[in-house]
């Protein structure tokens, strides 16, 4: 049994007449790491939110299909179980962070307080926690004076405290700054690496070409391609719709229709093409 | 980006040891004693032997006056002058300011309006130093505050710092295509809308962010929230909020039957 | 129009002295990129070119006016500026409006405006949705509207802070697109960015910020190819300079056409 199963899942938000996703099928397995790419508009946010369990029961709107992630069914399941199981973490760490708590340690706790998790658990939980995202050292400042790759492992730290099965993550460090980024980057790989099974949308094509498992190309609700990163990230599909792609892999294009790439595969990192254009 | 998130002032004091709603209590105990209280001394009894001591003796008493001399006395000033000048009450006219009678009676009255109003500014201002929101919000959930109601008002508390630097980009970016913020009033009503519109709008989509990250955490889950803290409740008190209560319906008493 | 800054220093109210001393020149036409950590003072530094901050010591020149005896209103006459977040200026009931405001206020000729609001419209791509609230666009095509905005005001500079991040590929190429067609009408084009690939392939002048100082200051070619410089700053450099220094090509590598045209020239 796939850990995520989606089955021709068609979802519309209330009040609106476009489908934003369209029969998807999608099958994950436990400890995967998917990655979601796709224009503005594809339906990625959508597709992150069905697989917290937003999409329906916080959003409402019309779905149809099944969705199954973690041994729950979104028709029967609510959405307080859904937390339990899958953590959300999306683009801006400043919408994040509750507003509720004074200090990082606090926020940290807060879902662990809103759990019903006994007193004495809490501090060893989340000191732990704080160790696996490397934010130790914040615990006693405010999260509002944080920088935004701090903010934003403080909010993924919040998440992970709650133990969830699965992590789905939504263009986390689109608003960040590089160093941002690499701290960011630097927990989703540990955590990935630890066996969590992860889905995140990126638009970072490098990235996900080293760590990702698999990728998901969405374009306007619908799954266009999907398999392996050097496959994906490589095909032709993308570039004739609009993706984003690797310079290398635009560079080595165009230099195959010139004849100066001879490798059938075309690059999506930097050492891919250093070994094709290497004369 | 503002550290000074509230106006909690923490200090190793006994006031501020008390537990969160004997804090509340005691400052509402002061404010409707004044208002209740039949005898015109009352307020500024309270004023300076009873606030300003507890100002003390919780090692706020700078932060109190700082905020007495530029808020308070302000206000009570200006209450004073508006109910003298402008409530004309009684015949016996003490002296004339230009076209404005001034009476005895006016005077009286706005003594008492002003002292009132000086203690009740004065005791919020207290409670303000000595309580720390969280600590509050904790403690009245635990007693059966809908957490929704505790949540709403700390991250207003937090936020507000945090919607007026966006309020200051958003001048800033209006500004910059040319709006005229300088110059003539009816101008600077017309920048209203520029500025209001954004501010709120783009809360919006921050808010429903907010609200699907807080849920993402068990926010609104119907189990029993523990707490990371635990705030005591001591023998001490609950005296003490008896006897406050005690008080207070003296206070009641005594104006109703002298009255 | 030029831009002028002599030993500029600027310190915020809580003490922070942002900005330690920078001095340098833009001349009118240039496309100047501004490269750096958080934090470096890029932003507080680009702020001085409109008003919105003034300097502690020293002046910024902008063409022949002192921006100390200046309003932002007036300035904003000569920069424009195309904040990050488009949702903390969009007002108004429609998208026609809303880019009509700039140029209103800046008190040209209704006619003036007519054909501004139109240019600016069409580059941006927005002429079919003129009548739609801005808020009833999605995130990208408010981006848009936010440039259209700024560029009906016809301002012989125009400051871009951050306009790619979290754009997709096909709203990046739109504000290349925009950009290049600044910089063809001759406007001095300042921009504020962490994507060193959109940097490389549409500016040609880098300045690199560092802790409130230049740390860099030249062609792009020049700047982009100094690895050790860089990483000062916390930016890699261009992917395509990357792949051109390992494969050992001399020159740095600014675009696609340069990497292709130095690897023919390298294979023969």
């Amino acid at each position: 049994m796939a850990f995520i199963n989606l089955q021709n899942v068609s979802y519309t938000y209330p009040l609106t007449k476009t489908p934003v996703l369209q029969n998807i099928n999608l099958q994950v397995n436990e400890g995967e790491f998917v990655a979601v790419i796709g224009p503005n508009g594809a339906g990625k946010s959508t597709l992150c939110y069905a697989l917290a369990g937003f999409v329906p029961h916080f959003f409402k709107g019309e779905i149809s299909g099944s969705i199954e992630v973690a041994g729950m069914e979104s028709s029967k399941s609510t959405l307080d179980e859904w937390v339990l199981n899958v953590g959300l973490a999306f683009q801006n760490p400043f919408n994040q962070i509750s507003g509720a708590k004074y200090t990082v340690f606090e926020e940290i706790a807060f879902g662990l307080e809103n759990n019903g998790v006994p007193r004495e658990e809490i501090k060893p939980r989340v000191d732990e926690a704080m160790k696996l995202t490397d934010i130790s050292n914040l615990a006693d400042r405010s999260p509002y004076s944080l920088s935004g790759g701090q903010q934003q492992r403080v909010a993924l730290t919040s998440i992970l405290v709650m133990q969830p099965k699965l992590l789905v993550l939504d263009e986390p460090t689109s608003q960040m700054d590089p160093i941002g980024t690499r701290e960011v980057f630097g927990v989703v790989r540990k955590m990935a690496e630890g066996g969590m099974t992860v889905v995140m949308v990126e638009h970072k094509m490098e990235w996900i070409a080293q760590f990702a498992d698999r990728v998901i190309a969405l374009k306007d609700g619908q799954i266009l391609l999907e398999g392996k990163p050097t496959e994906v990230l490589t095909s032709d599909i993308l570039a004739e719709n609009g993706f984003g792609i690797s310079r290398y892999t635009s560079t080595a294009r165009e230099a195959k229709k010139q004849g100066l790439w001879k490798k059938e595969n075309l690059p999506v990192t930097l050492d891919e093409a250093v070994e094709g254009f290497t004369l | 980006m503002q550290e000074r998130l509230s106006y909690f002032v923490k200090r190793d004091s006994v006031l501020h040891a008390l537990n969160p709603l004997t804090k509340i209590t005691l400052v509402l105990s002061i404010i409707l004693i004044s208002f209740f209280s039949p005898w015109y001394w009352t307020s500024p009894a309270l004023l300076l032997l009873v606030i300003v001591p507890l100002g003390f003796s919780g090692k706020v008493a700078r932060e109190y006056f700082t905020a007495a001399l530029r808020l308070i006395i302000p206000a009570a000033g200006f209450i004073f002058l508006m109910q003298a000048f402008f409530q004309p009450i009684g015949h016996t006219i003490v002296f004339k300011f230009l076209f404005l009678d001034v009476t005895q009676e006016s005077l009286s009255f706005a003594f008492r309006v002003a002292t009132r109003i000086t203690v009740m500014i004065s005791a919020f201002t207290l409670f303000l130093l000595i309580t720390h929101p969280s600590e509050l919000m904790s403690d009245l959930t635990r007693r059966g505050l809908p957490p929704q109601f505790a949540y709403v008002i700390i991250s207003t508390l937090q936020i507000l710092p945090q919607m007026q630097a966006k309020a200051q980009t958003i001048i800033s970016a209006q500004r910059s295509r040319g709006m005229d913020t300088e110059s003539t009033f009816l101008k600077r009503i017309g920048s209203v809308v520029p500025l209001v519109g954004p501010l709120v709008f783009g809360s919006l989509v921050e808010v429903e962010e907010r609200a699907i990250a807080i849920e993402a955490r068990g926010f609104t889950s119907k189990k029993i929230k523990t707490s990371l803290y635990e705030i005591p409740d001591r023998q001490s008190d609950k005296i003490i909020r008896w006897v406050l209560v005690m008080l207070v319906i003296i206070s009641i008493l005594l104006n109703l039957w002298l009255s | 129009m030029k831009i002028q800054i002599d030993n500029l220093r600027f310190t915020y109210p809580t003490g922070l002295e942002a900005l330690q001393g920078i001095s340098l020149t833009i001349e009118a036409g240039e496309q100047v990129a501004i490269v750096g950590q958080n934090g470096a003072g890029k932003t507080t530094l680009v702020r001085h070119f409109n008003g919105l901050l003034q300097p502690t010591v020293g002046s910024v020149m902008i063409g022949d006016w002192d921006t100390k005896k200046h309003s932002v209103a007036k300035l904003a006459s000569r920069v424009g500026y195309v904040f990050q977040n488009p949702d903390e200026q969009l007002f108004s009931k429609n998208v026609g409006t809303e880019v009509r405001f700039g140029p209103r206020n800046l008190g040209y000729s209704k006619d003036k405006i007519d054909a501004l609001v139109e240019r600016a419209l069409s580059l941006t791509e927005l002429s079919d949705k003129t009548e739609t609230n801005p808020y009833d666009l999605s995130p990208t095509w408010r981006k848009m509207v936010a440039l259209a905005s700024v560029i009906a005001m016809d301002t012989p500079i125009v400051i871009f802070d951050e306009p790619t991040t979290g754009q997709d590929a096909v709203n990046v190429a739109r504000i290349a697109h925009v950009i290049a067609e600044l910089c063809g009408a001759g406007k001095t084009v300042v921009t504020i960015t962490h994507d060193i690939d959109f940097c490389a392939e549409n500016f040609a002048r880098v300045i690199a910020l560092s802790k409130g100082q230049i740390l860099l200051d030249g062609p792009a070619h020049e700047i982009l190819g100094q690895e050790e410089i860089l990483a000062q700053t916390y930016v890699d450099p261009p992917q395509l300079t990357r792949l051109g220094k390992k494969l050992g090509m001399k020159e740095t590598v600014r675009n696609q056409e340069e990497f292709l045209q130095l690897y023919k020239n390298k294979a023969r």
